[in-house]
C-alpha cells in the first residue's frame, strides 16, 4: 500500500474539534425546549420483588407535578430494547416501560413529570411502595441451581446453544491437554456524559426524539411499535453525544421518554445521574469460559473446546446474540481442526448487560490468550512460537462463519511487534527469578475481531450525496458520530474520490425522517461499510461530474480528470473549469441536479486484527499493579486518519487496563450494587496511564474503503489478556479471575 | 440572596437561592453550557472551571461561595476571536474525541499553566489527576498541554 493519497492517511482532528474545544457543542445534556418539562424515575432498591402496592397520591398533590406514572396506568406491552429491525432474530421481549415485578436494583418502577428538575425528585420520594421480596439469584449458578425461582415465567435459563465444527481426529503422537477457567466480570461503560433523552410530541400527532444513540433507526423500530405509531409519524435524530462504547447502542430510555411526552403533551428531557446511569442502564457482561485444548507436543492445536456462561443480568437484550458472538471468534484467530463451543445466557437480579465495545471478544479472547499462555507453558514452548505456529494466514476460511478471513495480518502484528518490544529478552521463560518486593513481568495478547455484520445479519448503508451549486458537497448519511471521528474519516474519504479539501464537504448524520437508513455504528462496521458506501457514492458522482464537464469542455471523459476542486483536461493543464462552474452550469444550461444516492451491501467480513504487549511492575506487600510499558500492533489495513487511530488505540488500552486492573461492578448476595459511583467504581486517570506505542500494518488487500478495516473495538480487546499475562509471568502465578484486584493478587502470592 | 461576583471578566450581581450549585449556576441561569457535568460529586472534573485561579469542581461549589470571587469558564478561553494555545494544541493534537471531558480537562490544563508555565510530564499528568477521559487514554491529551506550555501554539 503505498499510494501516496492526499486526504487519506493524514491525520485530521476530529470534525468538530473546534466546538468542543470552545464549549460551544450543544450535547443533548445541554439542550432544552420551550415549555419542556423534567421526568425522573423511581427505580427499584430491591433486586428481586413483586410489587404488592403502589401509592402515588402525595406525589401526584406535589404542586408543578404534571403526572405520575406507574405500571397501573403505562401500556404494559413487552419489548426489547436490543431490536434494531422489525422480525429480528433473539430479541427477547422481556421489558416493559414500567414493571410490576422488580428484577434488579435499578429497575423502573415509576415515573414523575414535573416543571422543574427539583420537584420531579422531591415527588419521587414521595411515592410509596411496598414490595414482596422474592429470593435473590445474584450469579448465574444461582440462577441456574435455584429453578424454582423464575426471574421471567420462562425461567433463568435464556438460551443454550452447542456447535461443533470440523471432524476430531485420533491423535497418535504425544499430546497435552490444557484447560483454563477464566471469568470477566460486569463493567460500566463510562461515557463521560449521562445517559438523557428528550421526545416532543406535536398536536399532529407526530413524536420527535432527540438521541445520543448509536443506532436512529432501531430506536424508530421500537419506540413506534411500542407506542403504535406509524414510523413516519416518529422523527428518532441523533445529537451530539459524550461517548458511547457501546452503552447507547440498545434503546433504553427512549421508550419511557417518549410514552411520557405523548402523555403530557408537552416536551420531556430525561436524564440520568452518575449512579443512575451505572446501575439502570447497560454494563458489559460477565461472562465465564472454561477452555480445554488438545495440543501435540510440538505445539500444534487439535482441538478445543469451549463452554461459556454469560450473565445477562435482568433482561435478556442482546444477550442472546453475545453469547453465540463470544463462539465465533476463536477461530478467525487460530487454526483448529476441530472446535466445540457450548454456551448458556442466564437470568440474574442485576444490571442488564447488553453491548459493550467488543461485542463479545474481550470476554472470549481474555479466556483464550491467558489459556494459550498456560498451554505454551506446559509445553515449555515460548509464548510467540507457539502462537506463531497456530495463529491464522491471510485468506484463510474462518471456520465458523465459512467467510474468508482476507487479507489477515496478525503473524505480522506478533512479529512485529514482539521485535519492536525487544519481546525475547524481556520475558522470563523460567519462573521470574526477581524476588524483590516490586517484580515486573511482561505479556503478550493476540486478538482478532470483525468488519461489520455480513454473514450473520443484513449488512448495507445508503447514502446520498449533493453537490451544491457552489461546487461544495453534502453527505447525507444515517451515521452516527460518538467521538471516533467517524464523520472526519467519511469526508477524508469522499475528499479523495472528489479531490476537494474536506472543509468543503457537509456530513450529516443520522435522521430517520430526512436521511437514509442505516443500520447503526456498532459491530465495527462504520469504516468498513459505511466508508465503502461513502467512497462508492462519491465515485458514482465524480463521473456525473466529469459527464458535465465532457459536455462542456467538448472532450470525452476519460481524457479528464479531478484536481483540487476542478475537473482538467489530462495533459492540458490550461484548460480546466472548477467545480462550481460545472454545478452551476449543469443546473442552468443543462438542467442537471448533480445528485447520487447509492446502498453499499457488504459482500465480506474480514478479521481484525491486533498483538499488544505490556510490562507491569507488582507491588507485592501491597498488591497493586502498574504498567511501565506498553506496545499496540494493529492490522488496520489502511489507516484513513492515523492519528484518530491511534486515539482509538490509546483509549482502548486505557478500558482495558481498567478492565484488566480494576473496573467491577460490584454486587452484593441480596443484589445491590456495592460501587454505584466514580467514588468507588474506578477509572484509569491520567497518572495511571501508560505511555502507548503503536505500530499499524497496513497491507489493504480487502473491501473497506482504500483498503481500511476497523480500529474501535479491536482496540480493546487484547488489552486485558495481556495484562494479566504479564501479571502472572512477573509473580509466576496463573491468575485468570478479573480484575486482577490487589486482594487476589495478595491472596496468590500466599498460595 | 444576593450576589456579587466575576464571570468572565464581567461583573454579575444575582439572586441564588442557597442550594444552588455553582454548575448549575453556570449551566441553567446563565445558559453556559460549556462546561458539563459527568457524576455530580467531584470525581469525574467534566464540570471544572477556574475560581481565583485555582481548578474547582463546579458540582461542589455552591453559588453563593463565588461572592466576591472570580471565575473563569471555558467559554472565558477564547479571547478576541482567538483560540487560546491550549485549545489549539488540543486541536492540532487530536486530543478531542467525544469532547465531553474537554472543556474541563482545558480548564485544568489552564489553572496549570497560569501558575507553573513550563510543568513537567508528570506535573501535567497530576494537574489532570481529577479529570476522566473515557475516549483518549490520556496521551494526546498530555502532549497538548505540553507543546501548549513549550509555545508551539
Amino acid at each position: 500500500m503505498t499510494k501516496d493519497f492526499k486526504y487519506v492517511g493524514k491525520s485530521f482532528p476530529i470534525h468538530d474539534a473546534q466546538q468542543k474545544v470552545s464549549g460551544d457543542l450543544k450535547y443533548l445534556s445541554d439542550m432544552t425546549l420551550p415549555n419542556m418539562l423534567y421526568a425522573k424515575l423511581l427505580l427499584s432498591p430491591i433486586a428481586h420483588g413483586l410489587i404488592a402496592s403502589i401509592d402515588t397520591s402525595k406525589a401526584e398533590a406535589l404542586p408543578g407535578v404534571i403526572g405520575v406514572f406507574t405500571h397501573l396506568n403505562t401500556p404494559s406491552k413487552a419489548y426489547s430494547r436490543y431490536r434494531i429491525i422489525p422480525d429480528q432474530d433473539f430479541c427477547l421481549e422481556d421489558e416493559r416501560l414500567l414493571t410490576d415485578k422488580v428484577r434488579f436494583v435499578g429497575d423502573r418502577v415509576a415515573a414523575v413529570v414535573a416543571t422543574s428538575k427539583e420537584t420531579a425528585k422531591q415527588a419521587i420520594a414521595l411515592i410509596q411502595v411496598e414490595y414482596e421480596a422474592l429470593p435473590v439469584l445474584s450469579t448465574p449458578e444461582k440462577a441456574l441451581q435455584e429453578q424454582e425461582t423464575k426471574i421471567h415465567p420462562m425461567g433463568n435459563l435464556i438460551h443454550k446453544y452447542e456447535y461443533k465444527l470440523g471432524e476430531q481426529v485420533l491423535l497418535s503422537e504425544d499430546c497435552v491437554v490444557v484447560e483454563t477457567l477464566t471469568s470477566t466480570q460486569k463493567m460500566h461503560h463510562a461515557a463521560m456524559e449521562t445517559h438523557v433523552c428528550l421526545a416532543d410530541f406535536d398536536s399532529s400527532g407526530k413524536l420527535t426524539l432527540w438521541a445520543a444513540c448509536q443506532g436512529a433507526f432501531g430506536v424508530r423500530t421500537i419506540v413506534a411499535d411500542l407506542l403504535e405509531l406509524s414510523y413516519n409519524k416518529v422523527r428518532v435524530i441523533k445529537v451530539p453525544m459524550g461517548g458511547s462504547f457501546g452503552g447507547r447502542q440498545e434503546t433504553i430510555l427512549e421508550p419511557i421518554t417518549a410514552f411520557l411526552a405523548k402523555e403530557v403533551r408537552r416536551p420531556v428531557k430525561l436524564t440520568l445521574t452518575r449512579e443512575e446511569t451505572i446501575i439502570s442502564t447497560m454494563t458489559r457482561p460477565a461472562t465465564t469460559s472454561r477452555i480445554r485444548t488438545k495440543v501435540t507436543m510440538e505445539g500444534i492445536l487439535a482441538d478445543c473446546s469451549v463452554n461459556t456462561i454469560v450473565d445477562a443480568g435482568a433482561y435478556a437484550t442482546s444477550s442472546i446474540d453475545n453469547t453465540y458472538a463470544m463462539s465465533k471468534k476463536i477461530c478467525k484467530l487460530y487454526r483448529i481442526p476441530y472446535y466445540e463451543h457450548s454456551g448458556k445466557t442466564v437470568y440474574t437480579n442485576t444490571p442488564v448487560a447488553g453491548g459493550a465495545r467488543g461485542w463479545g471478544a474481550p470476554e472470549i479472547m481474555t479466556a483464550l490468550e491467558i489459556h494459550m499462555d498456560a498451554v505454551a507453558k506446559s509445553l515449555k514452548m515460548d509464548v510467540v512460537e507457539f502462537r506463531l505456529k497456530n495463529l491464522v494466514h491471510p485468506y484463510d476460511l474462518d471456520k465458523a462463519s465459512h467467510i474468508s478471513l482476507g487479507n489477515a495480518h496478525v503473524i505480522e502484528c506478533l512479529k512485529k511487534g514482539a521485535a519492536a518490544f525487544c519481546w525475547s529478552k524481556r520475558y522470563y521463560r523460567e519462573p521470574n527469578p526477581n524476588q524483590a518486593r516490586v517484580r515486573k513481568g511482561v505479556g503478550l495478547a493476540c486478538a482478532a475481531h470483525k468488519n461489520g455484520m455480513y454473514g450473520g445479519f443484513p449488512e448495507h448503508s445508503t447514502m446520498t450525496l449533493k453537490m451544491n451549486e457552489d461546487g461544495s458537497f453534502i453527505l447525507n448519511t444515517g451515521l452516527h458520530e460518538l467521538g471516533c471521528g467517524t464523520i472526519t474519516s467519511i469526508k477524508q474519504i469522499t475528499a479523495e474520490v472528489l479531490d476537494i479539501e474536506l472543509d468543503k464537504i457537509t456530513v450529516l448524520e443520522a435522521d430517520t425522517e430526512y436521511g437514509p437508513y442505516d443500520f447503526g455504528s456498532y459491530g465495527s462496521r462504520v469504516t468498513y461499510i459505511c466508508g465503502a458506501c461513502a467512497y462508492e457514492v462519491a465515485k458514482r458522482l465524480k463521473e456525473i461530474l466529469l459527464e458535465c464537464a465532457a459536455h462542456n469542455l467538448q472532450k470525452p471523459k476519460q481524457y479528464l480528470a479531478v484536481e483540487q476542486g476542478r475537473v482538467k483536461i489530462i495533459g492540458n493543464e490550461s484548460q480546466s473549469m472548477s467545480y462550481r462552474a460545472i454545478a452551476t452550469t449543469a443546473k442552468i444550461k443543462d438542467n442537471i441536479d448533480i445528485v447520487v444516492t447509492h446502498t453499499y451491501h457488504g459482500t465480506s467480513n474480514p478479521g481484525a486484527y491486533a498483538a499488544h504487549f505490556a510490562e507491569v511492575a507488582v507491588d507485592t506487600e501491597t498488591g497493586r499493579v502498574r504498567i511501565v510499558d506498553y506496545l499496540a500492533a494493529h492490522d488496520i489495513g489502511k489507516a484513513i486518519n492515523p492519528g484518530m487511530v491511534e486515539g482509538q488505540i490509546q483509549g482502548g488500552v486505557q478500558m482495558g487496563i481498567g478492565y484488566a486492573l480494576y473496573e467491577e461492578l460490584r454486587i452484593g448476595r441480596d443484589g445491590s450494587i456495592l460501587n454505584g459511583s466514580f467514588k468507588n467504581y474506578h477509572l484509569l486517570n491520567a497518572p495511571d496511564m501508560p505511555t502507548v506505542k503503536t505500530l499499524l500494518i497496513e497491507e489493504g488487500g480487502d473491501e473497506g474503503p482504500f483498503g481500511a478495516k476497523s480500529i474501535g473495538e479491536i482496540a480493546f480487546v487484547p488489552v486485558a489478556a495481556a495484562v494479566v499475562n504479564a501479571v502472572n509471568n512477573a509473580l509466576g502465578t496463573s491468575l485468570s479471575e478479573l480484575p486482577l484486584t490487589p486482594e487476589k493478587i495478595l491472596a496468590s502470592l500466599k498460595k | 440572596m444576593q450576589i456579587e461576583f466575576k464571570l468572565n471578566g464581567k461583573e454579575y450581581n444575582m439572586e441564588v437561592s442557597s442550594t444552588l450549585r455553582l454548575v448549575d449556576l453556570l449551566r441553567e441561569e446563565l445558559g453556559l453550557t460549556g462546561t458539563k457535568e459527568g457524576c455530580g460529586e467531584g470525581e469525574c472534573g467534566s464540570c471544572t472551571v477556574i475560581m481565583n485561579g485555582k481548578a474547582v469542581n463546579s458540582c461542589l461549589v455552591l453559588a453563593l461561595q463565588i461572592r466576591g470571587q472570580e471565575i473563569l469558564t471555558i467559554e472565558a478561553l477564547e479571547k478576541d476571536g482567538q483560540l487560546d494555545k491550549l485549545q489549539h494544541s488540543f486541536i492540532q493534537n487530536g486530543a478531542v474525541q467525544c469532547g465531553y471531558c474537554t472543556p474541563g480537562m482545558l480548564m485544568s490544563a489552564k489553572a496549570l499553566l497560569m501558575t507553573n508555565p513550563n510543568p513537567t510530564d508528570e506535573e501535567i499528568k497530576i494537574s489532570i489527576a481529577g479529570n476522566l477521559c473515557r475516549c483518549t487514554g490520556y496521551n494526546k491529551i498530555v502532549t497538548a498541554i505540553k507543546e501548549a506550555a513549550d509555545g508551539k501554539y
